[in-house]
């Protein structure tokens, strides 16, 4: 309870201080960690909390995505109604969708998301709606340069925080017990009667609905939007790097997961530009070597952390 | 037409299948989705180019020595980096093979740059028809060394000791280590023949289509699929779902157009997922 407080007080501190203290570039750094930092928590949702790891997240960023940009450029929508429409329309579709995929377990769910997204991309670029491969414009936003970058930051921080706060108190609920029951043993869930199937689409649908809006808010950012960016796989896998990195299952992980990876990749692309992806690579693989458990369990733990903590990861999975 | 068509697709098909042979394998093995095995793909179809252009070797001979490097790297990598997190979760394994595959990829984006190259054998222009159909020599050579090479896999994996010791880790680890089956030195060896295979089939990729070090990753999905749509667990589920998948694009592409193929492919993915999780030949769990 203390924690996450000071969790929360944290993020609104340093989240508010940022923008007042530095300039466009930073500000545009930062509005890109807090949208990965949404990516990773949505991700968390179904992957931490509810252990279905999705590798089709991005699915639900390119149909939030092209949602805005066909209701704001076609059915002349504003930007919160759209925002809002989009989410809805991202989230009800993980929901949907969740009912036939979510029956299956392990590689194969991750690998029916991964297959929903690529067929969904191939959709989009063969639909007349949303204009195939040469992609959409959205309306330009009608403020200063300055005031824009201020105004994505902020409605994407906000994005962030009414997700965190939605998930701390769904975890309290008997809805966040029902995803945790799942993830650590889905029969014996389903024997003291929890529905896991609705369970389960619900916990797809919410990833879904902030996967979603962080789309949308990315869409009207860009301006101009194409089928294979916005559909991109190695951005589902950043997600999943960014919560593991941080800590899966915990409410702040996938947060610090994103901050302390992009901060990580964008110093190194600054200071390291032909190598920096080499970096990024072997970083993925040491940290999943040694720190399977994520930051948050670092910070969290109780005895100190030394060489033995690492060993012991080590030793625990290999073969 | 039509005939041409299902030519056009069973050469396909049999490339699919041998691409997949190797992920099949590894996944079946150690319940590790290899998301790196297009890079090595790629590596396979780079060797083969290396040794084309500067030793001149005709790329049917060089593929055992492609095969047989690609094997050590694949061991290698299984020994000393992919055994320390074999127990851990699913996604654990999954983010491990992402990081090789951007490590092997940047690496050789580094090396070799992002310039398409291409393989030109004296007799690639060369056809042959049958029925009417006109099939292009390597194709068909192509497809002969897939099902050669699928064969011979199929052969250490039933009549060998070897064989027999995979199929035994795969089934019941600790039974397998209480026969007597050094199981990390299994699953790199097995790992090392997965991407043995997966070298094999850059090396027919190369001479057929261009080839550039971010060729990989679509070729990982395609082989996703072709391992899904024929099943796990049985050396047969590749040769069909590669086949299968071979036909069906070749007629979905002619009926609906070639900028149709993924989502084609990808909804055969899903609907088989959904409707028959285990592969058309796959075994129940």
């Amino acid at each position: 309870m203390k924690g996450t407080l000071i969790g929360f007080a944290l993020i609104i501190i340093i989240g508010v201080l940022v923008p007042f203290t530095a300039g466009n570039f930073a500000i545009r750094l930062a509005t890109d960690i807090v949208i990965f930092a949404i990516l990773a928590s949505s991700w968390n949702i179904i992957g931490g909390y509810t252990g279905y790891a999705s590798f089709g997240n991005i699915v639900f960023f390119g149909v939030g995505a092209y949602a805005t940009a066909v209701l704001m450029s076609k059915a002349g929508l504003g930007f919160y109604p759209a925002l809002i429409l989009s989410g809805l329309i991202a989230g009800l579709y993980g929901f949907a969708i969740g009912f036939p995929i979510l029956r299956l377990k392990g590689h194969y769910f991750a690998i029916a998301t991964l297959g929903l997204a690529e067929a969904t991309k191939a959709l989009v670029q063969n639909l007349g709606l949303t204009e195939g491969n040469s992609g959409m414009y959205l309306p330009m936003p009608e403020m200063g340069i300055d005031a824009s970058y201020m105004f994505f930051y902020f409605n994407a921080l906000g994005i962030l925080l009414i997700l965190l706060v939605i998930m701390y108190f769904i975890l309290n609920t008997k809805l966040g017990y029902g995803f945790v029951a799942i993830r650590e043993d889905e029969d014996a869930a389903d024997s003291i009667g929890i529905n896991t199937t609705i369970f389960k689409s619900i916990s797809f649908g919410l990833s879904g609905l902030f996967t979603g809006m962080a789309g949308s808010v990315y869409a009207y950012q860009q301006g101009f939007i194409k089928p294979e960016p916005v559909f991109i796989v190695t951005k589902t896998v950043k997600m999943i790097v960014m919560a593991v990195f941080g800590g899966v299952g915990s409410l702040f992980g996938p947060v610090i997961g994103a901050v302390s990876i992009e901060l990580i990749a964008n110093y190194l692309s600054e200071h390291f530009l032909v190598i920096h992806t080499i970096f990024f690579g072997t970083i993925i693989i040491l940290a999943v070597i040694f720190a399977p458990k994520g930051i948050m369990d670092i910070i969290t733990a109780r005895k100190k952390i030394g060489l033995s903590y690492f060993l012991e990861n080590i030793r625990k999975n290999r073969v | 037409m039509l005939t041409q068509i299902l030519i056009n697709g069973i050469l396909k098909g049999g490339l699919y299948a041998l691409m997949a042979m190797g992920m099949s394998l590894i996944w079946g093995v150690m319940n590790i989705i290899n998301i790196a095995h297009g890079s090595f793909i790629m590596l396979g179809a780079y060797t083969t180019y290396w040794f084309f252009t500067l030793y001149g070797m005709d790329p049917f001979v060089s593929v055992l020595l492609s095969m047989a490097l690609i094997f050590f790297l694949g061991f290698f990598i299984q020994k000393y980096i992919i055994n320390f997190v074999i127990g851990a979760s699913l996604f654990i394994t999954l983010l491990l093979a992402f990081g090789i595959e951007i490590l092997i990829n940047n690496l050789a984006l580094l090396f070799w740059t992002a310039d398409v190259r291409s393989v030109q054998v004296t007799y690639g222009g060369a056809n042959i028809e049958i029925l009417g159909a006109v099939i292009p020599t390597v194709r068909l050579f192509a497809f002969l060394l897939a099902i050669a090479v699928s064969v011979i896999l199929f052969i250490i994996m039933n009549k060998t000791w070897l064989g027999r010791a995979i199929r035994s880790t795969a089934q019941d680890l600790e039974a397998a280590r209480l026969n007597g089956v050094n199981v990390g030195k299994i699953y790199s060896i097995t790992f090392g023949i997965g991407t043995a295979v997966a070298a094999a089939a850059g090396t027919l990729w190369a001479v057929i289509f261009p080839i550039s070090p971010t060729m990989g990753g679509h070729l990982t999905l395609k082989s996703f699929v072709v391992t899904i749509i024929g099943g796990l667990g049985t050396m047969m589920g590749p040769l069909v779902g590669g086949l299968s998948l071979g036909i069906v694009e070749s007629l979905g592409t002619n009926w609906f157009g070639s900028t149709f193929e993924n989502l084609i492919s990808f909804t055969i993915l899903v609907l088989v997922l959904i409707f028959k999780p285990n592969g058309i030949l796959g075994k129940k769990e």
